[in-house]
């Protein structure tokens, strides 16, 4: 167990330093100068001259890299330049906001999409599970910002319950969530459905109704509970993904994640910030990857950890 | 198979599911209805474009920041309705000699602590808005004036060259304590404004803001509380305007304001602005070029239907420029208008043997309003006169300054945007008409306009102390600079704002601020 925990957090340091690296150099590739975003489309050459030197970007990019290296085990990711504060703490402040709006996502996503793959599942090839499949489609199909605008529409405009936009109630976290959770919850009831179908054809589904286990205690208990490890590998991904900021529900909302953020720091090319919010959300995602790899034993104990499956 | 006995009341499964429902639903009334938003009695909130990253402004300004960083930090002048300097923490601000001006800081001016408004900040302030590397308002002054302690609040401004714009240029230094200040941006802190700073969370860009219990001038704020979101996308913000969920919004699209004005509990304001928007000519063309010549520039705008533009596209939301300047600054005069006969442009040009000339547009996305609609719309103007035309879009933070600057790729008409602070004509015509040949050589002139007669007239305006004299010289600067035909066409934008009827008091100025001090919650 230490063994594997060693082997993955090496990994994780690995991956999370390639996935640094590929960013250090895909940004400095990528056309426009931070100097005329930071002085201004009027600055003079001189000016521009002094940003330059000011932030190191006259430096070699080799040289660069280690000093941006060398200040991420300082815990120090350099200073944004248009917030013109350390960078890694504009990250950390929007980091809260992101994580709960991922948390609430996934939850409800959770609580309706397993329920609903394993209904599915048990009503294969009927008139109920093809409409259900049509409108999990139609889920996948719908861009969040418009299942957003809808949302809004309905439940702020039309029927005022919930803000349209912010964070300053409890309120506000409704209708971000449900946005980012109807697609997620699309996603994972067919990935549930599809799983849980599978196992209920097994072998020892069929020893097990043999002994008289039926029902509610035969699908949740052995149909389910067999089909997880898949279902628990998708949410753990699309978690990570949701990390990474939604963009596009954060813009509808008005909601202040990482997502914007990022977008922001691309227009204006601040390096530090974009660096900053990478590490971040690389170690998260790794972190939540490597979650997911531990609770596999807790689910299917024919996992060992660090071992092949036993069968 | 399991059967569950009928007729014997609701099975354990509709049970679970019904407790699960109320649960979910319990759940969601505790965020919905009353509780799910803000209490609004007596707190107004303002929704910014773009993230307020601080409360000072030596590095960054944007127009609706002037509201906000004003209503904490003061200076000793502000622009007011009519673009003149208003005082503020000055309660005399007189030029004394043509190279000096003698300023009483007002006797009542105090800080949120307590503590009096000195010479000594304001001294302070301004050499550290010397300090800091780029900063917005620096340039904007000739020459920093040394500050001269006269003793009981009094002090001398003493410039090497008459500096006329002061009063208004001097409404961008902010004052705080000079102990306090440093030579970068400032997010809390106290200042002498009517509000104080009770929560700031720069990375989100929201803020709150209590009254200032020492506030020392008239009126008195009488909003407890100003709540202030970052929320950039312009479609959540007129949402949230509709929900009541902010208050007021500013800086909106002609389509968005529209939509607001049909509703009943929303109401739009809007004056004409002092930014210049222009689709302006490469100046940097070798001499024998087409567009060297001013009489080819002048055929070519008249392809340009603008009426079309400014109504059609931009449905009334912005002015056609009169002018090389906006006709809302002062010391504005009017050169002409740009005329629409595109029989005459094909004419012109022929009569000039110009034929199969193609041109390149070039803009960043969204630096004026329907920007591309507006740049389509060019590509056509330009196809009966015979004249093609190539465009090429950067977006935000992409290459476009290098281009502007003439270090990339060739290109002959930009479509840009040149924003005023300071209500004076003569800081746009410095920005934009008085470019010298030694700027030239590091590419820091203004697209290669480079005219030394026009620049002379205006270095002349901006050391001349006697206002008719120096209106006589910028007109003739202006009256220069318009014969040069240096765009194709121009606009000024309108500033627009909208707010929830509950909120009054808010006078938009055309450099698109209100005194927060004076709006009120009905």
């Amino acid at each position: 167990m230490f063994r594997y925990l060693a082997l993955r957090i090496a990994q994780a340091i690995l991956t999370i330093f390639v996935t640094v690296t590929i960013v250090f150099l895909l940004i400095r590739l990528a056309p426009g100068d931070p100097a005329y975003a930071y002085a201004g489309p009027l600055a003079t050459a001189e000016q521009l001259d002094a940003v330059r030197r000011q932030f190191g970007l006259d430096q070699p990019l080799i040289v660069q890299y280690f000093h941006f290296l060398g200040g991420i085990f300082q815990g120090d990711t350099g200073t944004s330049y248009s917030f013109r504060q350390p960078a890694l703490s504009v990250v950390m402040d929007r980091l809260p906001y992101t994580i709960t709006l991922a948390i609430a996502a996934i939850v409800i996503a959770i609580i309706i999409s397993i329920p609903l793959g394993v209904w599915m599942a048990r009503r294969q090839n009927t008139g109920r599970e093809a409409t259900a499949s049509i409108l999990t489609i139609a889920g996948q199909s719908m861009p969040d910002f418009w299942i957003g605008i809808m949302l809004v529409t309905l439940f702020s405009v039309l029927l005022p319950w919930f803000p349209s936009s912010g964070f300053e109630t409890w309120g506000g976290l409704v209708l971000p969530a449900l946005t980012v959770a109807i697609l997620q919850v699309a996603v994972l009831s067919r990935i549930v459905r599809r799983e849980v179908a599978q196992t209920l054809q097994a072998p020892f589904i069929t020893v097990a109704r043999s002994r008289g286990v039926a029902g509610a205690g035969l699908v949740w208990g052995y149909g389910v509970r067999n089909s997880l490890v898949p279902v628990v590998t998708a949410l753990g991904t699309r978690f990570a993904g949701l990390l990474n900021g939604v963009v596009v529900v954060e813009v509808v909302f008005g909601w202040p994640g990482i997502g914007s953020l990022v977008v922001r720091a691309l227009e204006t090319r601040d390096y530090p910030l974009i660096q900053s919010t990478v590490v971040v959300t690389a170690i998260l995602a790794v972190l939540v990857q490597l979650v997911v790899d531990l609770v596999y034993p807790l689910l299917d104990p024919r996992v060992r950890l660090g071992r092949k499956v036993v069968s | 198979m399991t059967r569950t006995p009928t007729g014997t009341g609701p099975t354990r499964r509709a049970v679970l599911g019904g407790a699960g429902l109320l649960g979910l639903g319990l759940a969601l009334t505790a965020c919905a209805g009353p509780t799910g938003k803000r209490d609004t009695a007596n707190t107004v909130t303002l929704a910014l474009n773009r993230s307020l990253v601080s409360l000072d402004n030596k590095l960054n300004q944007f127009d609706a920041a002037v509201t906000v960083q004003r209503a904490v930090r003061q200076a000793l002048t502000a622009i007011d309705e009519k673009l003149q300097p208003a005082l503020v923490l000055a309660s005399a601000f007189d030029q004394t000699s043509p190279t000096e001006w003698t300023v009483q800081i007002n006797p009542k001016a105090v800080y949120s602590d307590g503590r009096r408004v000195t010479v000594e900040d304001v001294k302070v302030a301004m050499e550290l808005y010397q300090k800091v590397e780029g900063s917005f308002v620096a340039p904007q002054f000739p020459e920093f004036p040394e500050v001269i302690d006269q003793g009981s609040g009094k002090f001398i401004l003493r410039s090497q060259e008459p500096i006329v714009a002061l009063p208004w240029l001097m409404s961008n230094i902010l004052i705080t304590p000079a102990a306090d200040n440093k030579a970068a941006e400032l997010n809390s802190g106290v200042g002498s404004g009517p509000y104080v700073v009770a929560e700031a969370d720069t990375g989100t860009g929201n803020y709150t803001f209590k009254i200032n219990e020492k506030y020392w001038a008239e009126p008195k704020p009488t909003v407890e509380t100003v709540y202030v979101r970052f929320m950039p996308e312009e479609s959540s913000r007129v949402t949230s305007l509709r929900t009541a969920d902010v208050d007021v919004i500013d800086s909106i699209a002609a389509d968005s304001a529209t939509q607001l004005q049909g509703w009943r509990d929303v109401v739009v304001e809007s004056v004409v602005g002092t930014r210049f928007d222009h689709f302006f000519f490469n100046f940097r063309k070798p001499k024998n070029h087409p567009l060297s010549d001013p009489e080819v520039r002048r055929a070519l705008s008249y392809a340009v239907d603008g009426n079309a533009i400014a109504n059609g596209i931009m449905s009334g939301s912005v002015t056609p420029a009169t002018g090389v300047v906006p006709q809302t600054l002062i010391g504005w005069a009017e050169t002409g208008k740009f005329e629409f006969d595109p029989g005459k442009a094909r004419s012109e040009l022929e009569r000039l043997g110009v034929s199969n000339l193609d041109l390149t547009f070039i803009w960043e996305s969204g630096e004026f309003p329907q920007d591309a609609a507006t740049m389509e719309a060019m590509v056509e103007f330009f196809k009966p006169v015979g004249v093609n035309v190539k465009l090429k879009q950067f977006e935000p933070g992409g290459d476009i300054s290098k281009w502007r600057r003439g270090e990339a790729g060739d290109w002959d008409v930009l479509g840009n945007g040149y924003g005023n602070q300071t209500g004076l004509a003569l800081t746009t015509l410095q920005g934009m008409y008085a470019s010298t040949a030694e700027q030239a050589k590091t590419h820091d002139d203004y697209h290669g306009f480079i005219f030394p007669d026009i620049a002379s007239l205006v270095r002349r305006a901006s050391a001349e102390s006697d206002e008719a004299k120096r209106n006589g010289l910028m007109a003739q600067a202006q009256k220069k600079a318009w014969d040069q035909t240096p765009s194709l066409w121009a606009f000024v934008p309108n500033a627009v704002l909208a707010h929830r009827t509950s909120v009054q008091g808010l006078s938009l100025t055309p450099i698109n601020s209100y005194d927060l001090a004076k709006v009120t919650r009905a």
